[in-house]
């Protein structure tokens, strides 16, 4: 494939195959137009308002809750208090932790305490919006403050305040990850370099539709309606059933266009079920529209990672052996969708290299602070960041060109499929030659000349980094068994539904629900190859009904595996149902099925055009005619084709801590050249490129798009988006005036290319892509890093303020520790 | 409500919405809203009547003096700042300014009279009329009186109008050959808050006739930085000049310290923009055709 086929041009004529195609998304004619419709645009007869009151303490014990002053207030249907919404609940929700954690008790509201600034208190329902507001603030409730602790690795401590009575410790979960043989590996090392502490930071994905839901629990049939975008509703489904005592039949999820996710739309299960048992109450529908403010302050972080006393043994040729740490995942107050963080990075344990004698130290530690569940990259991203500021760090101390050094221990070409050192495999790609590409695309040694001629002192210096990173896809749900043996999960999957309706319209179903990857261009574009007919009769539901789609207990949009198992699904109906138009075309004509094909919308016979029946006259047959079939062929044709793809995954050995976590491996390369203002710190990225290696792409323009989405991510996490607590854990970015979204006008140019390694492993040589494995964030730290003297300090944050980055530039001159040393067994190096 | 439940009114000249701020202690005027309306969101000011003053023709005009001083009324907005060849032609900065406001449509709304008036220290315009000695024109019931921009700022939130009066106009002086403007933000991201800002006012002539070096952001109100304008005063502005100008930029501030800079980098930045402020009004000057 050429990489002119990469733009927008394409058209709707007759090509090949429409997989691979560029085309127009199917979803932009309405989005654009403003015709999208968005959980706001819902709302149902008699409906209420919903506004939760949340804490503004980070940790205090709840000492007496007056809702009267807001019941009395005109207009306002109900409120629903933490123990009243426990009373009305069967049991806690689903505890994924084994040991002390799995006593921790989550209900849809805080009960006796609150653990975090935006602990949803009680939640209030009147007839408008701002009503519930105003008497949410007549509320009175007495708290009685409590020591917070807002650091990850303290919470850690004997000493620090507990968040959790019932767990009696703040450390939701430890394991050791211990392959090869680390301290051998260190003694006999050439070099070792040890860096003291790096911190991956707290942000997260910033939607610009935040969380919402409308919820009706209709006493009379029992069923719970649940309009919203979240991302993976049958997930919440299953937290929510054993704690509200509804079965699964009995909740109606669905959900239209959702306005961005990344993760952060998993973990608001909480708030739903405390949506619906307010509707149960209320006895009326109920509407919630999360704030901005909610939202940063209460929906969801991403995990923020500090990693201690790293040791990284090296051979005089450059070699790295592996490396050792201590890693923190500060998780927040409440375990939403942890400890399975503490396996997922996992995925990608040597990142990109061969490494070999590695050991983590592991722990998830609960602080008072908003809970974290998945942010685009979640766990691996935090990982891989280490990785590359390793590898970084070690072309540095041991003056190696930080280049050569990740060509030298790259998991190679014809590696694969490569087996890490925990059994995952990697599937494919071509590493160096995607390093090459994105450094010619931005153009490295005419930066690297600028750089020298441009030198230190100058008032501006250049700095130019790389990212090499993984976005593995398609997990092993299995890994679960290794955070708790106990968990009866394993395995990952999709369901699709291809059917030809009435008058022979062709219609998929997806169990997915997308949030703007463009499910329902590449749905249709597999479809239409399969089936032989234009995208554009192939009409793909939107959005997600619980009532209509058909799904699995892994169904939604999450960690990058549509590409593989949402279309794998979708090739399977799609090849089930043209089976069976087929097999009723064949009837029809008098032929055999072999006789036969499909072309454009017609079965015809392969030897005489003449001799044809439109997809229109099968329906008729098998819908409203079908006394003329054989009582066999109705018997096997239903043209409704449900296909659930499964990918070939083993249970792991949890002893070990040893299978494949993930069936794909997408690779990305960032190339990153930034100008840094000697006198303020401040960071401007002259020139950013990023190549993709996803295997096969279905749509390259999104595949594009995606591209660019992951790198603006990591950009502006990287220089300008932050999550801070002070230490009485109020948070410090509250609103977009502290908290700066990366927008268009910050992300410069982003170049991109790509190469296709397909995927041996997946139906369609595809990979699941879009998560982009924190790129942008290894590129950007490693070419700060590259401004820096000798004398200096590490970059050893992920998040690099204008502060931070002058600080740094001083560290020499104030000779402020530098957090690395060397120990050196050979002379020279 | 979203907002507490107030009264708005929409009088028809000043004069009457004088009257109405002299009768009711609780009542604020409504501008342009970009601030006001998102501080009774958040609920930290309550306001029982709203006074509309953004369509008053009387506050609505640009207009040049034959001195080559500009008169702009309050209701002024960003965007017609920025779209004025009166502006552009006479005092380019101020259209600069305008134009670098947060979004477009705040431009659209916001208005000059509204950013001086409400006294955010981060906000864009305090510091460069302190530095172009612009005059604020105030009407009470009791007629005209002029406040020089310097003195019109008294703290945070707060300003030199006094109950019953509204700012009208502002008249900022000519700006001729020899006078450069530089003014230099440091700000996380294109589009937000700065962290430290400072607006410089340089007449030269061979030799620093006159500077006025205005700092924002290191304390509640645009201030002076009287020491460095002397510093500058006679010199011959080069680099080197400024630089050493600028060092004398002291520890006499205790800058506000938020999640995008501590006090103590506040501090040191501030000498940082001080310099880049003259620097760029010193090569205005000696640039082609000079500042306007």
């Amino acid at each position: 494939m050429s990489a002119a086929s990469n733009g927008r041009t394409a058209t709707r004529e007759r090509v090949t195959t429409w997989t691979g195609q560029g085309i127009p998304r199917k979803e932009d004619d309405r989005l654009v137009q403003g015709e999208g419709s968005f959980i706001d645009d819902m709302g149902m007869q008699g409906q209420g308002y919903a506004w939760f009151v949340r804490s503004p303490h980070a940790h205090a014990r709840i000492v007496s809750i007056d809702v009267s002053p807001a019941l009395a207030l005109d207009g306002v249907y109900a409120v629903l208090t933490g123990e009243e919404a426990k009373s009305m609940c069967q049991e806690p929700f689903f505890r994924i932790a084994p040991g002390a954690a799995s006593h921790i008790e989550e209900w849809p509201l805080a009960v006796g305490k609150v653990r975090y600034q935006g602990d949803a208190v009680a939640v209030v329902l009147a007839d408008t919006r701002e009503n519930a507001r105003d008497a949410a603030e007549l509320i009175e409730i007495e708290y009685d403050p409590l020591p917070a602790v807002v650091d990850g690795v303290e919470a850690a401590e004997s000493s620090a305040p507990i968040l959790h009575e019932e767990a009696g410790t703040n450390v939701a979960w430890n394991g050791v990850f211990n392959y090869g043989d680390i301290d051998w590996a260190l003694e006999n090392a050439d070099h070792v370099v040890k860096i003291d502490r790096l911190h991956f930071h707290r942000f997260s994905s910033t939607p610009i539709e935040a969380a919402g839901a409308v919820v009706d629990w209709d006493v009379g049939s029992g069923v719970v309606t649940i309009h919203t975008n979240h991302q993976m509703p049958m997930f919440a489904a299953m937290f929510m059933g054993p704690t509200l005592g509804v079965p699964i039949n009995k909740f109606s999820f669905s959900s239209r266009d959702i306005g961005g996710a990344f993760g952060t739309k998993i973990g608001f299960y909480p708030q739903l079920a405390a949506l619906a048992l307010l509707s149960k109450k209320a006895g009326r529908p109920v509407k919630w529209t999360e704030y901005r403010t909610e939202n940063l302050l209460s929906s969801t972080h991403g995990n923020e990672r500090t990693f201690l006393d790293i040791e990284v043994p090296v051979m005089a040729d450059g070699t790295i052996l592996g490396f050792k740490t201590r890693a923190y995942d500060d998780v927040g107050a409440y375990l939403h969708y942890e400890p399975l963080g503490g396996v997922i990075w996992s995925q990608v344990l040597p990142g990109c290299y061969k490494l070999k004698h590695i050991k983590v130290d592991y722990s998830a530690t609960l602080t008072n602070k908003c809970p974290v569940s998945p942010n685009r990259g979640y766990s691996r991203m935090q990982h891989l960041w280490l990785i590359e500021r390793i590898v970084d760090t070690v072309a540095r101390e041991l003056g190696f060109d930080p280049i050569e050094l990740r060509k030298l221990n790259f998991v190679q070409p014809e590696d694969y499929p490569y087996e890490t050192p925990n059994g995952c495999v990697y599937d494919s790609g071509d590493l160096p030659r995607s390093l090459d590409m994105a450094l010619e695309l931005v153009e490295a040694d005419y930066w690297r000349a600028r750089q020298k001629e441009l030198g230190k002192g100058k008032g501006k210096r250049i700095g130019i980094g790389v990212g090499s990173t993984l976005d593995s896809g398609t997990n092993n749900f299995g890994q679960a068994r290794i955070i708790n043996p106990e968990l009866p999960f394993s395995g990952n999957g999709e369901a699709a539904i291809a059917k030809l309706d009435l008058y022979g319209e062709v219609n998929v179903n997806l169990g997915t629900s997308p949030q703007g990857q463009g499910h329902e261009t590449t749905a249709a574009q597999v479809a239409a190859d399969i089936l032989n007919v234009s995208p554009d009769k192939v009409t793909v539901s939107i959005g997600f009904e619980q009532a209509n789609n058909s799904y699995i207990g892994f169904s939604g949009t999450y960690a990058s595996q549509f590409a593989v198992t949402g279309l794998g699904a979708v090739m399977g109906a799609a090849q089930k149902l043209r089976d069976e138009i087929l097999e009723v075309g064949a009837y029809a004509l008098g032929l055999s099925k072999d006789e036969v094909e499909l072309s454009d919308g017609v079965c015809v016979s392969k030897n005489d055009p003449s001799k044809s029946i439109p997809f229109i006259g099968i329906a008729n047959l098998v819908y409203t005619n079908n006394a003329v079939l054989t009582p066999e062929l109705r018997e096997k044709v239903s043209l409704t084709c449900r296909y659930v793809y499964t990918p070939p995954f083993q249970v792991p050995d949890t002893d070990r801590k040893w299978g494949n976590l993930t069936l794909t491996y997408a690779s990305q390369i960032h190339a990153c050249v930034v100008e840094v203002d000697e006198e303020t710190g401040e960071v401007k990225i002259l020139a950013y490129a990023a190549v993709d290696d996803c295997g096969r792409r279905i749509n390259p323009a999104i595949v594009e798009g995606q591209v660019h989405g992951a790198a603006g991510l990591g950009i502006a996490a990287a220089l300008y988006e932050s999550f801070d607590y002070d230490e009485d854990g109020q948070l410090m970015q509250p609103s977009f005036y502290e908290y700066h979204v990366g927008t268009a006008l910050d992300i410069p140019h982003i170049r991109t290319s790509y190469i296709e390694s397909p995927s041996p492993f997946t139906p369609n040589g595809a990979k699941g892509m879009g998560e982009g494995g924190g790129g942008a964030l290894h590129a950007v730290c490693n070419a700060i890093q590259d401004t820096l003297d000798k004398d200096d300090a590490i970059v050893y944050d992920s998040h690099n303020s204008w502060e931070r980055v002058y600080d740094l530039l001083k560290s020499g001159e104030r000779q402020a520790p530098r957090g690395v040393s060397v120990l050196s067994r050979v002379s020279g190096s | 409500m979203l907002l507490k439940s107030v009264e708005y009114v929409r009088p028809d000249s000043v004069a009457q919405a004088i009257e109405i701020l002299n009768s009711n202690e609780g009542a604020a005027l409504l501008a342009g809203g970009q601030s006001l309306v998102n501080i009774l969101k958040h609920r930290v000011a309550s306001v029982d009547v709203l006074v509309d003053i953004a369509t008053l023709e009387e506050l609505r005009f640009v207009e040049s003096r034959p001195d080559g001083s500009i008169e702009i009324g309050a209701c002024i907005t960003y965007d017609e700042l920025d779209h004025s060849e009166l502006i552009h032609s006479s005092h380019e900065m101020i259209a600069w300014v305008a134009s670098h406001i947060e979004d477009q449509q705040i431009r659209n709304r916001g208005t000059i009279g509204g950013n001086c008036c409400l006294s955010d220290p981060t906000n864009n315009f305090p510091p460069l009329l302190v530095a172009m000695d612009a005059t604020m024109n105030i009407q009470s019931s009791s007629g005209m009186r002029q406040v020089r921009a310097e003195e019109f700022f008294k703290g945070y939130l707060m300003t030199a109008i006094q109950p019953g009066e509204i700012l009208k106009s502002i008249t900022v002086p000519p700006v001729p050959a020899d006078v450069g403007i530089g003014y230099v933000s440091l700000s996380v991201g294109e589009d937000s808050k700065a962290i430290v800002r400072s607006s410089a006012w340089v007449k030269l002539n061979g030799v620093v006739q006159e500077a006025r070096v205005v700092l924002a952001r290191v304390s509640p109100i645009p201030v002076r930085y009287q020491p460095m304008e002397e510093a500058l005063r006679g010199s011959s502005a080069t680099p080197e000049d400024i630089a050493r100008a600028a060092s004398v930029i002291g520890s006499d501030f205790e800058p506000v310290a938020d999640s995008h800079g501590s006090s103590e980098y506040r501090r040191e930045m501030a000498r940082v923009v001080a310099k880049r402020a003259v620097l760029e009004a010193v090569e205005k000057v000696r640039g082609e055709g000079g500042s306007k």
